[in-house]
């Protein structure tokens, strides 16, 4: 969203610098993203009269002498239609800058030159395209003599000197509020610490002259005032044209106001507006009187508007009492919207119909069979409140981000829809009147009869609250004269009772029920930057085991020369066929970003064989990958919270290009050596199982890891077809290791004793058995003693092998 | 004859079917051709898995008790030089580490978990088009990555409440690896991950909450921080607000030079009530940040992407 800050001035007087007022925003209200400085944007441009306007010969062009307020004439080639003698028009002079092309890499420089190689033309008369006031390049641009003379600046004439704040919109999600600049502004008089005194505002009495009022509404002086225009209406209404019905789904649409209007006159779209430049400002376009009159007010009160050809709706309708019915779509229903496409609705979407006809999808977008044209004689104008989650799809599932859907899917309260219709037909009065007025409310509809009906907004309920407890929160010592004022300031109704403040909301405050809501009101309008940082005690924490134990497996692993990595916790369907497990047993996202990432990994030995083939490549010929990191399956099931059961999971990879010998025993050595740092001696057993870590593994040159009576992982080399899936050269070998069951066995390592004297010898042993049948005789040989394995040797030809060790008695 | 070869003899058969389609009616040919293919691909399937079966069968057995091979050296590691730990856990470990001195106990985050600890139980309205704003992702069952750390308040609340009754604070860190539906780029990664704080006790105060914050940033900077907050909104704390500290000399920052760190606020009295404990009588604060940025602060990185890369020429360096 985009503010004006000279649109704002006009609603509260700010006593601070913009730089402060800036910051103060940012502190105390919204996320400013950017500020575009358009302050230098429309200088050296003027207010001209074209004195004289000659056609020349055989082109397009006019050769016009203009009145810039200095004594000469001044000669410019014009190429514009429109250009004729008496019209004010703007000027951009030699050496001025194009204000369109300010943003772009070389702006565009106006100069003096000599067109058809004989008239001299000195700078340009300016379309509203070049100006970047609109897409509008049929001709130039016409100043209203009422407003301007000749030799004025364009900047004065219509305060372009400004700088326009980019707001971030997710930070006001809660606020629909200040998605107009009426809002907008309350909250900035609120930070300032003023009183925010406009209810309503009338820019303008006759519509399309918004631009007479330059100096506009001055703060706290102007209310709304347009109840005389439509009290006459409403005697229209009741006397004679009772020419619409309204019957809406109270589920999807809590306020439906329809004002009929009547052609009786011309709306003379020819001067340029500081309407225009108010909507230009905005980010939007001027488009014709009507759409930029609702347009304009969306912007000013965050209430959207939508005009419909009446007499087209009728059409559609086909009955001779039209009826405007809000329902839901049906599945499958088609209907073609302004853009020319053809919307496929399902049964989400709020729809617009004449009778039963669908002619707009509610808040996003008009239809084409209704659309207002050059020949539109009478008009329906919608201001309604519909459904924000029903919208929130819509525009999620027909790709619809308009101004005024942002706006609606924030919960524009019902409120304001009359109020908001009425200024629009106010605008409007010059070439339409109030012919009829319907205005339904959810579950109660009713048509406009009393003065009463004006206040349509459910009251809200009163929060009750004390000074204490809300400085109790903030941790500050606000006094109650201060929180009030603060308070009132933003629109609050403050009564006092026997020490407590009864607080009652304003009825554009749909977000305040309980006491934090106050609070937060009060801290943010004071700043909490004003809120004094402490700090309170503390006890002390307790040892978290896992932290410490994976704390202590990346100090040990970086000594023993490995890497630790971080993979996805979503892999491939494929990664998972490579590694020979099952796709079944895998959480399956839905909405996965791509194919890449479309299951929960079971295990974390697939995702690093994965980069072990991305670092084969690079080259690096050797190196060692690991993963600390959370796994879950199917099989595990759900525990008692009803959520899938996780476990922490190590995986490990070994990997070499040219690495010669069994990989199996340098992965084993890792763990053995890892597992002894918890002081944990595994036993390595044949693989009985066939749990998901182990399949990756071939059972001839792999081992379960076992404890105490328990497995805790699988080490040792992959299946051949594994290894080839993933690319991988020959030297190859991982574990994979449960960590939660590490983390209970784990024990403080045990120091040993340097003094210790041992008496050393080596024994060999020949022999056909297993090593760890042998080592099983030699600790019996030896009880107590410290063995450690020094070699294997197999002479050629021989079934026998000689096992050595280093004994420590 | 092997099943190999039986099934290569199939895929031959199959192949010289192909030539019959002129055989086959012109409206026919089409189904015919889709049959044969579906057929070709079902016995490719089925040569891959018995190719498998025979690679996977010339295989040596070894000894698995042994400690190395037969006349083979005995393992070593490699060499200490080539060890790295991911800079993500060491900074997470660090930032840990940092809490746990200021009395925090530490729960880490789940990684799958549920709509009602992602979003019921933390005050999101249901159907809330809040709920869209932090683009899960989601499981056939319904289950959720979390997208943010706060998936686990309503545990820690739990978990600790007990505290309370003792005349004691919750005091509880979160750290975690969480997940967002959203495209890729330099500083944007689908996985990330964050840190929560949850503290409660009858007395705190949002000035408590910035204390807390602003000591743990200067201890983690290790110098004085100028803060300063934005108004925010979260459905599960009330006020809402960002926290930023003035970008740190050492990285380079300059006066006025603020950074977003975290969003923070007052926890919501619905998602204390939602965990049993009474908001008239306990109030506290909870913040969630991301550790990735902090990450690449303080080492200058500008691509996001490296941490989940497992690209060893990254890795090496820290």
């Amino acid at each position: 969203m985009r503010i004006s800050l000279n649109w704002l001035k006009k609603y509260v007087k700010i006593p601070v610098s913009d730089e402060e007022l800036i910051r103060l925003i940012g502190a105390r209200l919204v996320e400013v993203e950017g500020v575009i400085d358009e302050t230098t944007k429309y200088n050296n441009i003027y207010i001209v009269r074209v004195v004289i306007a000659e056609k020349i010969p055989e082109t397009h062009l006019t050769l016009c002498q203009i009145d810039c307020g200095e004594k000469d004439l001044v000669q410019v080639v014009c190429g514009a239609p429109n250009v004729r003698e008496g019209m004010l028009a703007v000027w951009i002079k030699p050496g001025a800058i194009v204000p369109a092309s300010v943003q772009e890499d070389a702006p565009f420089v106006i100069g003096k030159r000599k067109m058809l190689g004989k008239y001299e033309s000195n700078g340009m008369l300016a379309g509203a395209d070049e100006l970047d006031f609109g897409d509008d390049h049929s001709g130039i641009v016409e100043i209203d003599p009422e407003m301007a003379r000749p030799g004025e600046l364009l900047v004065d004439v219509f305060e372009l000197s400004d700088k326009i704040l980019e707001i971030e919109n997710k930070s006001l999600t809660h606020r629909p509020d200040c998605f107009g600049l009426v809002g907008f502004a309350r909250e900035v008089a609120g930070i300032l610490g003023e009183k925010f005194e406009v209810n309503f505002v009338r820019s303008s009495r006759r519509a399309g002259r918004i631009s007479q009022s330059l100096t506009g509404p001055a703060p706290g002086t102007v209310r709304y005032s347009a109840r005389e225009t439509f009290r006459d209406s409403r005697g229209l209404a009741q006397g004679s044209r009772n020419l619409l019905q309204i019957s809406i789904d109270n589920s999807v649409c809590s306020r439906y106001t329809a004002v009929v209007l009547e052609k009786h006159g011309e709306i003379r779209k020819k001067y340029l507006t500081w309407q225009d430049t108010i909507l230009a400002k905005s980010g939007m376009r001027p488009i014709d009187p009507i759409v930029d009159a609702t347009n304009y007010l969306m912007l000013l009160t965050g209430q959207p508007l939508h005009a419909f050809d009446y007499d087209k709706f009728v059409a559609v309708g086909g009955s001779a009492k039209p009826t405007i019915k809000v329902r839901l779509a049906k599945d499958g229903e088609k209907l073609v919207l302004l853009d020319g496409k053809e919307a496929l609705l399902n049964e989400n979407d709020i729809v617009i119909c004449s009778g039963d006809v669908p002619v707009a999808l509610a808040g996003a977008m008009g239809g084409e069979s209704t659309m207002i044209d050059e020949n539109t004689r009478n008009i329906i104008l919608e201001s309604a409140t519909f459904s924000l989650y029903n919208l929130r799809k819509t525009q999620m599932a027909h790709g619809i981000f308009s101004e005024a859907i942002t706006r609606f899917t924030k919960g524009q309260p019902p409120y304001q829809t009359l109020t908001v219709a009425e200024e629009c037909a106010e605008m409007l009065s010059d070439g339409f009147k109030v012919v009829d007025v319907v205005d339904q409310r959810s579950s109660a509809g009713r048509r406009l009869e009393n003065e009463n009906s004006f206040s349509f907004c459910s009251s809200p309920t009163a929060v009750k609250i004390t000074t204490d407890e809300i400085n109790g929160l903030l941790g500050t010592e606000y006094n109650e004269s201060l929180i009030t004022k603060t308070l009132e300031n933003v629109g609050f109704e403050i009564k006092r009772k026997r020490g407590e403040l009864e607080i009652l909301a304003p009825e554009w405050r749909t977000d305040i029920h309980i006491k934090e809501d106050i609070i937060e009101e009060v801290g943010r309008l004071l700043g909490y930057d004003n809120i004094e940082p402490t700090l309170p005690k503390h006890g002390t924490a307790e040892k978290n085991k896992m932290f410490g134990l994976k704390l202590a497996v990346r100090e040990a692993m970086k000594e023993f020369g490995a890497n630790e990595v971080l993979t996805y916790s979503f892999v491939s369907g494929r990664l998972l066929d490579k590694a020979g497990l099952d796709k079944k047993n895998s959480y399956k996202i839905v909405n996965s970003i791509s194919p890449e990432l479309q299951y929960v990994r079971q295990s974390i030995v697939p995702s690093l064989l994965e980069k072990a083939y991305v670092n084969q490549k690079i080259p690096f010929d050797k190196f060692a990958l690991y993963e600390m990191n959370k796994v879950y399956r199917k099989d595990l099931g759900f525990n008692d919270e009803q959520v899938p059961v996780e476990r922490m999971q190590m995986g490990f990879v070994v990997a070499e290009r040219k690495g010669v010998g069994t990989a199996y025993y340098k992965a084993k050595y890792y763990v053995s050596k890892l597992l002894a740092e918890f002081n944990i001696e595994p036993e390595f057993l044949p693989i009985k199982s066939k749990a998901p870590m182990n399949l990756p593994f071939e059972d001839k040159r792999a081992a379960e890891i076992w404890v105490s009576g328990q497995c805790i992982g699988v080490v040792g080399e992959f299946k051949n077809s594994v290894r080839r899936n993933f690319k991988l050269a020959e030297y190859l070998a991982g574990f994979e290791i449960d960590l939660d069951l590490v983390s209970e066995l784990a024990t403080t390592k045990k120091i040993e004793s340097d003094f210790e004297v041992r008496e050393k010898i080596d024994e060999t042993v020949t022999t056909k058995e297993t090593y760890a049948e042998t080592l099983a005789k030699i600790l019996k040989k030896y009880p107590g003693a410290k063995i450690t394995p020094v070699g294997i040797y197999q002479p050629e030809g021989v079934e026998t092998k000689n096992i050595t060790f280093h004994i420590e008695k | 004859m092997t099943e190999l070869e039986e099934l290569k003899q199939e895929l031959k058969k199959l192949n010289t079917g192909y030539a019959k389609i002129r055989e086959v009616p012109a409206e026919k040919r089409g189904e015919f051709g889709r049959e044969l293919n579906a057929k070709k691909l079902a016995i490719l399937d089925q040569i891959r898995v018995a190719e498998e079966a025979a690679l996977d069968t010339e295989v040596e057995a070894i000894d698995i008790t042994a400690p190395c091979g037969v006349n083979e050296k005995m393992p070593e590691f490699y060499s200490v030089l080539d060890g790295s730990k991911h800079p993500l856990m060491t900074e997470l470990d660090r930032v840990i580490s940092i809490y746990q001195l200021m009395g925090f106990d530490v729960m880490e985050s789940r990684q799958l978990d549920d709509e009602f600890h992602m979003f019921d139980s933390l005050n999101f309205a249901a159907e809330h088009p809040a709920r869209d704003g932090y683009d899960t992702f989601r499981t056939e069952e319904g289950l959720i990555p979390p997208a943010h750390t706060s998936t686990m308040q309503h545990r820690v609340l739990k978990t600790y409440k007990n505290r309370l009754a003792q005349g004691k604070e919750i005091a509880v860190v979160v750290p975690g690896r969480v997940y967002r539906n959203e495209d890729v780029d330099a500083t944007h990664e689908h996985t990330f991950y964050q840190c929560e704080g949850v503290y409660v006790s009858k007395n705190c105060t949002m000035g408590d909450m910035l204390g807390i914050l602003r000591e743990f940033f200067e201890k983690y900077y290790e110098q004085k921080l100028n803060i300063r907050t934005q108004p925010g909104y979260f459905p599960f704390t009330e006020p809402s607000l960002e926290f930023m500290i003035e970008k740190p000399k050492a990285l380079g920052g300059k006066k006025g030079d603020f950074l977003e760190m975290l969003g923070c606020g007052m926890i919501h009295p619905n998602v204390l009530k939602m965990a049993g404990i009474d908001p008239s009588e306990y109030h506290g604060f909870a913040w969630g940040g991301g550790i990735d940025r902090l990450v690449m602060l303080r080492y200058g990185l500008k691509d996001v992407r490296h941490f989940e890369a497992g690209n060893l020429n990254f890795l090496k360096e820290f």
